[in-house]
């Protein structure tokens, strides 16, 4: 391949980005290639040696920010045959409806993660702050003379005060964990737009 | 190896390469290749990402009548290789007592 058909292939390949982000790989390309043939190499070794425009597309779409990523899916249109547009417009109900679906069940993950750690904590506050609570019913309990039940009361609360501090520690790492959890998940929809020669 | 233990290691050899002085692109690679397999296209992405962390400056010179970019590392480069370097003298401590538990 020659340097200019490699530099070419890539512009294309990196089709709807920036002119600036463009003009910045190919003239890092086209350096590399030409030190490369300084040093002894001949164009078509020179060429090879920087592997190919795939590998180089997929390494710079790999480190793009997803807004960016999202940008240029969207934009990197050829012009639609008439015919494909109205079948787009006819089919619109389906396939709207279907990316609808995808999208919610995208959001349902994330809301599935939190709510859980969120339940974690709702369970670890309320029973730490039992021995509060029942400190105040104990104290009722006193003023209408029943001491008995007011001892119980406090006890019950002691005992969940004693749990909900136990269970602390279990929260932190739930949210670690979901926290995790949604940043692979974010990974993977990310490279849902890019194709697997990106890696490597 | 890891795909991202390598990656966070080639960051760090990227920068040791242009420690003494300024390197541009291909003498990076020269420099870093006898001891860790890089490529051009994995180089780009690095470079691109260090300039963003303002670990190295990036400026455009001539050289035999075509632009050459050369890469300087910054006062915040020093420093990573020097945590980097204090990171693993713990991971070395670590691996010379496994190696000698070896009876």
């Amino acid at each position: 391949m020659t340097k200019s058909d490699f530099l070419n292939e890539l512009k294309s390949r990196l089709n709807g980005f920036s002119q600036k982000d463009i003009d910045e790989s190919l003239a890092y390309y086209n350096e590399m290639i030409d030190d490369r043939m300084e040093d002894g190499a001949s164009e078509e070794e020179a060429v090879a040696a920087v592997g190919t425009p795939a590998q180089a597309a997929g390494q710079i779409l790999a480190e793009m920010p997803l807004s960016k990523l999202l940008k240029v899916k969207l934009s990197s249109g050829k012009k639609l045959p008439t015919w494909a547009i109205v079948l787009l417009a006819i089919g619109s109900p389906i396939w709207i409806s279907l990316i609808a679906a995808a999208v919610s069940i995208v959001i349902s993950l994330f809301a599935v993660i939190w709510s859980v750690i969120i339940s974690f904590w709702a369970v670890a506050v309320s029973f730490t702050l039992s021995p509060l609570i029942s400190l105040g019913g104990f104290i009722f309990a006193i003023a209408q003379g029943n001491l008995g039940g007011g001892l119980a009361l406090l006890g019950c609360g002691c005992i969940l005060g004693g749990l909900g501090i136990l269970f602390l520690k279990p929260c932190v790492y739930a949210i670690k964990g979901g926290w995790w959890l949604s940043k692979k998940l974010f990974l993977a929809i990310k490279y849902c737009f890019i194709r697997k020669e990106a890696i490597q | 190896m890891d795909i991202q233990i390598k990656r966070g290691l080639l960051d760090v050899c990227v920068l040791a390469a242009i420690k003494s002085e300024d390197s541009y692109g291909y003498q990076i690679i020269k420099d870093i290749k006898p001891y860790v397999e890089i490529s051009e296209s994995t180089l780009y992405p690095i470079l691109r990402r260090l300039e963003e962390s303002r670990l190295l400056t990036v400026r455009t010179a001539e050289h035999n009548g075509r632009l050459r970019k050369y890469y300087r590392i910054t006062p915040l480069g020093l420093r990573r290789i020097e945590d980097f370097k204090e990171e693993w003298k713990e991971i070395l401590s670590i691996y010379q007592f496994i190696s000698k538990e070896e009876k």
